[in-house]
């Protein structure tokens, strides 16, 4: 899969960066690897030693935040991707400018890394608020059919307590400040009357997603216009067709009663690990069909810009 | 010194003037895919002898099938099982009753992969530290599987450096006072001789010799056999013990490695002797942590060049000489420049008084 070297990749959660552990991932065919250097500082490589192609991820993670390749020992800076030291060479420690591993540029907002193939590429501005609720899974389904499934029914990939979602739209996929919006009518759970003969939705799930990325915002609102819960999901397209999700989630106002309560307990959103075959053949494609066309005229008329990710 | 020459092809600006490779040299390195490199008109290690008997067993070479039993005691190599019923073509590499030449050897049975009508006694490797006619205790050997090209698997054993690093437990590690590399080679064969002074004591033979010492002067030998895919890994330790190691990467496949090992340790002390054999297991899926995701990044040619260290020397060497090898075979040279079977005590720096059959 090729991908835009521009774009920027939600594709870990901050506190799965580490300086004990490094963090293998992939951003399409793209090998990376992750972790976070003595002062903090998430750092991004390609995971692949250039000496002889050993999995960076397999080594570790010096005290002075260079990761060291588990094979032959040699250590690699974070920022630059330069070889800093092979062991034994005692008297060489200075290498010509073509000794590295190509890095990559990372951006971190309390929530997120982000990681862009484009090492020079401009870190996104945006702020992410406090998410209590994380989580991350490995879908064997790929980016664009799990968007598909988000768009034509979101309990495919996703639940929320106590909510059902309905076939109903309040509002068709369309596009706002170059991201792609719809909003879905939903019911509390259990049911007291059919969708079909509804009069009035009691919730609604508003969607917005970045058309390249498809990182997503979503955002479950009551019918008084309260935000009740609010979540950040970002699936990113990974090896062999898997799609790898991250994804934060924070409660909002409070709905009175019973299911304002449910909605509050344990874990309101989760995120499936996997999506059920036979529901998604069966599912046709409405929205994602019309989404679809959207896409490409967005694409055609914006060109992508680098703050692409979702503003809070 | 870096060999500055090998760079990542995208910075690849100045020219290959400027490093001291001729431009064969330099292509042989980066040409390297040794998926793509098969040998033949060689002899393949492919069995210990205890483990052929009157019931067949399977094996293969470049995933040709290859069933040994024995007949009245000797062994029989053939393509097919002998409830097969046969619907395939009989190979190249076999007699008219589908049989490969096989010979019984140093503990092994070994195949003729190649023109049948060529396999000679005379090309099978040297390995003087084994008894010709075998019969050592198996605890000496095991059989060990590679998920990697098997080139990769000696690339890997001709690299001392990761030895430090990643088997560092079983070892020692890095540190010594001096350490001299040189490697020598012919068409047939590489071989790497390093020197250690004064090297950390190998945690092995703290626990099992019983070395009082802090350190210890290492000579180790890596000889590979290019054709047969065969290498002799021989260590000297003193204090300490000797411990040669036959290490075959017989390719079952063009990525998957067989290694039917024999360590003598007849020398060694009652401990050492039946320990350092098995240590083999937990190096080996040490190597295989790494050869298994390096072989996969192999197997198509990439313009991307591998960055080398001074430390790479002998590896360099054995992918040119593998390339310059299956170049030849490629145009139909299938003849031995130098013979293989010659006795090489002395390029190994075998001592002899200790292994006398
Ligand atoms: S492969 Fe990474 S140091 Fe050799
Ligand atoms: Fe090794």
């Amino acid at each position: 899969m090729s991908l835009d070297s521009d774009l920027w990749w939600a594709v870990a959660r901050s506190e799965e960066v580490t300086s004990q552990k490094p963090l293998s991932l992939d951003i399409g065919d793209q090998p990376v690897v992750l972790w976070r250097d003595n002062q903090g500082i998430a750092r991004a490589l390609e995971d692949r030693c250039p000496h002889r192609r050993a999995p960076l991820s397999l080594g570790c993670i010096r005290d002075n935040g260079q990761i060291q390749c588990g094979y032959h020992g040699w250590s690699y800076d974070g920022e630059t991707g330069r070889l800093k030291e092979i062991p034994n060479m005692k008297d060489q420690q200075k290498f010509p400018p073509i000794y590295k591993a190509n890095a990559f540029a990372v951006s971190e907002q309390p929530g997120f890394v982000r990681v862009c193939l484009n090492p020079k590429a401009q870190a996104p501005l945006n702020a992410d608020p406090k998410y209590t609720y994380v989580g991350t899974v490995n879908v064997s389904c790929s980016h664009q059919e799990y968007l598909n499934a988000l768009y034509d029914d979101p309990g495919l990939i996703l639940s929320i307590r106590g909510v059902r979602f309905s076939p109903y739209l309040m509002s068709e996929l369309h596009e706002e400040n170059g991201m792609l919006v719809m909003e879905r009518n939903c019911q509390w759970h259990p049911l007291h009357w059919p969708s079909h003969f509804v009069a009035e939705f009691p919730l609604t799930l508003l969607t917005r997603t970045h058309p390249l990325t498809g990182e997503t915002q979503l955002t479950l609102r009551d019918d008084q216009f309260h935000d009740l819960l609010y979540a950040v999901l970002s699936p990113v397209p990974s090896a062999r067709g898997v799609t790898a999700v991250r994804w934060r989630a924070e409660l909002g106002v409070r709905h009175p009663g019973v299911r304002g309560a449910v909605l509050r307990g344990i874990n309101p959103l989760s995120v499936h690990a996997s999506v059920d075959g036979s529901k998604l053949r069966a599912t046709k494609p409405t929205v994602s069909l019309h989404g679809e066309d959207l896409r490409k005229v967005m694409l055609e008329t914006t060109p992508a810009t680098h703050d692409q990710t979702v503003a809070a | 010194m870096l060999e500055t020459a090998d760079r990542p092809v995208s910075h690849d600006d100045s020219s290959a003037a400027s490093s001291g490779h001729s431009p064969v040299a330099l292509n042989a390195i980066n040409r390297w895919v040794p998926h793509n490199l098969v040998m033949r008109d060689s002899w393949f290690p492919v069995a210990h002898d205890y483990s052929v008997t009157g019931k067949p067993v399977r094996r293969a070479i470049y995933s040709h099938p290859i069933f040994l039993w024995r007949d009245n005691g000797v062994v029989v190599a053939s393509e097919f099982h002998p409830n097969e019923r046969i619907a395939r073509d009989k190979s190249e590499f076999t007699n008219t009753q589908g049989r490969y030449p096989v010979m019984e050897h140093y503990g092994v049975v070994w195949i003729w992969f190649g023109n049948p009508l060529a396999a000679d006694p005379r090309h099978l490797p040297s390995l003087p530290f084994l008894p010709p006619k075998g019969g050592l205790p198996r605890h000496m050997t095991a059989t060990v599987r590679f998920e990697s090209a098997a080139p990769i698997s000696l690339e890997n054993l001709i690299d001392l450096t990761h030895a430090d690093f990643l088997h560092a437990d079983v070892v020692g590690d890095e540190r010594s006072d001096s350490e001299t590399v040189e490697t020598f080679y012919d068409s047939e064969t590489v071989t790497m001789v390093r020197t250690c002074v004064n090297k950390s004591v190998a945690p092995v033979m703290k626990f099992f010799s019983g070395i009082k010492q802090p350190t210890q002067n290492v000579r180790q030998v890596i000889r590979i056999y290019l054709r047969s895919h065969c290498a002799i890994a021989y260590g000297r330790f003193s204090p300490g013990d000797d411990v040669p190691l036959f290490h075959p990467c017989t390719p079952e496949t063009r990525d998957r490695t067989r290694m039917e090992m024999v360590m003598n340790t007849s020398n060694a002390g009652l401990m050492f002797r039946h320990v350092m054999p098995k240590a083999g297991y937990k190096v080996s899926r040490q190597d295989s942590y790494m050869t298994s995701p390096q072989s996969p990044r192999y197997m198509r040619h990439t313009d991307r060049k591998d960055l080398h260290s001074k430390f790479d020397q002998a590896g360099q060497r054995y992918r040119m000489a593998m390339m310059e090898l299956a170049d030849r075979q490629a145009n139909g040279d299938f003849a031995y420049r130098d013979n293989v079977s010659a006795d090489c005590s002395d390029i190994i720096g075998l001592r002899k008084e200790l292994f006398r059959f």
